[in-house]
């Protein structure tokens, strides 16, 4: 059967470490967040870099995109550059009106 | 010559690759729904931002962050449900499953919570006390409802989802052979777990 193609089965331990990575990674951003106030804006950037750490790390071990095939990170990143591509737009339509 | 023609969804064809490229396709639009928001979340909070900042207060960080908790836990139990799944231990992976129900179910007390008192408070759109804030604290408020909510709705399709799957691995539909559905349940989990990964930082932590 074609199903049985590709089949990779994710450990125990896996999911375990890849749960201990998110955990410690949330409430780094929510000291950051709390303790860090008089750093504003680094706060913010920071938590946006830790979440898309967290993203990335649930896409990759969670949704098991690691063991897809490529065109699911192909298409992934097709909608990402989308994403991005809209932002650009409106973050110039704001800077130059 | 076989004539019989058996409809996709008959049960006779079964397509595990296509049933999750499927899911998958179904992901991309839900991430650009939200990434839309996203982005009005963006402009509005460059245009309004000491507003967003005092809004941004009035939110119980340490309740999102029980929230995030709950459910980076219940992504893990719905990841090892599937494996549990195709290592053929039926009764670990329902168990496992139950285990995610019950987190969605404390998420949605935990935010039954943290809307009530913004209620109390009069913060919906719509009240009193809504209606006499400065623009942007009303736009921030009108945006965590709309997006929190939208989110919220997501996680109930998701546990419902799930419950199928429980029903499909109890009736023999979903078996360690057989098991796309309860993979698909657990990518529509993921997905609830990745937009609230951004939606807990940009809404409780940008002070």
């Amino acid at each position: 059967m074609s199903e049985k193609e590709n089949i990779h089965i994710s450990s125990y331990k896996e999911h375990l470490s890849t749960w201990l990575a998110l955990i410690l990674l949330t409430f780094m951003t929510v000291f950051v967040s709390v303790f860090g106030a008089e750093l504003r804006t680094l706060s913010v950037a920071t938590a946006m870099i830790i979440a898309t750490v967290k993203a990335t790390a649930v896409g990759y071990y969670f949704m098991h995109l690691k063991y897809e095939p490529k065109i699911y990170k192909i298409m992934m990143a097709t909608v990402l550059g989308l994403f991005v591509f809209f932002m650009i737009m409106i973050t110039l339509d704001y800077i130059t009106r | 010559m076989d004539h019989t023609f058996h409809l996709p969804n008959s049960g006779h064809n079964f397509d595990a690759k296509a049933s999750k490229m499927g899911m998958w396709l179904f992901l991309y639009t839900e991430l650009l729904l939200f990434g839309g928001l996203f982005l009005v979340y963006m402009v509005y909070r460059e245009l309004n931002s000491e507003a967003f900042l005092l809004a941004s207060f009035k939110l119980n960080v340490w309740m999102g962050t029980f929230n995030t908790v709950l459910l980076i836990t219940s992504s893990m139990t719905i990841a090892m449900s599937i494996t549990a799944l195709q290592k053929g231990n039926k009764i670990l992976s329902i168990r496992l499953m139950w285990i995610t129900i019950l987190a969605a179910l404390g998420f949605l007390i935990v935010k039954y919570f943290e809307w009530g008192a913004k209620f109390e408070h009069g913060l919906f759109p719509g009240m009193e006390h809504y209606q006499q804030l400065p623009t942007g604290e009303r736009l921030y408020f009108y945006l965590y409802f709309f997006m929190t909510g939208l989110h919220g709705l997501h996680v109930i399709v998701g546990a419902v989802f799930i419950m199928f799957v429980i029903r499909g691995v109890k009736k023999g539909s979903v078996t360690p052979e057989r098991y796309s559905l309860s993979e698909n349940a657990g990518l529509y989990w993921h997905l609830v777990d990745l937009i609230w990964i951004y939606l807990f930082p940009l809404f409780y932590l940008i002070h």
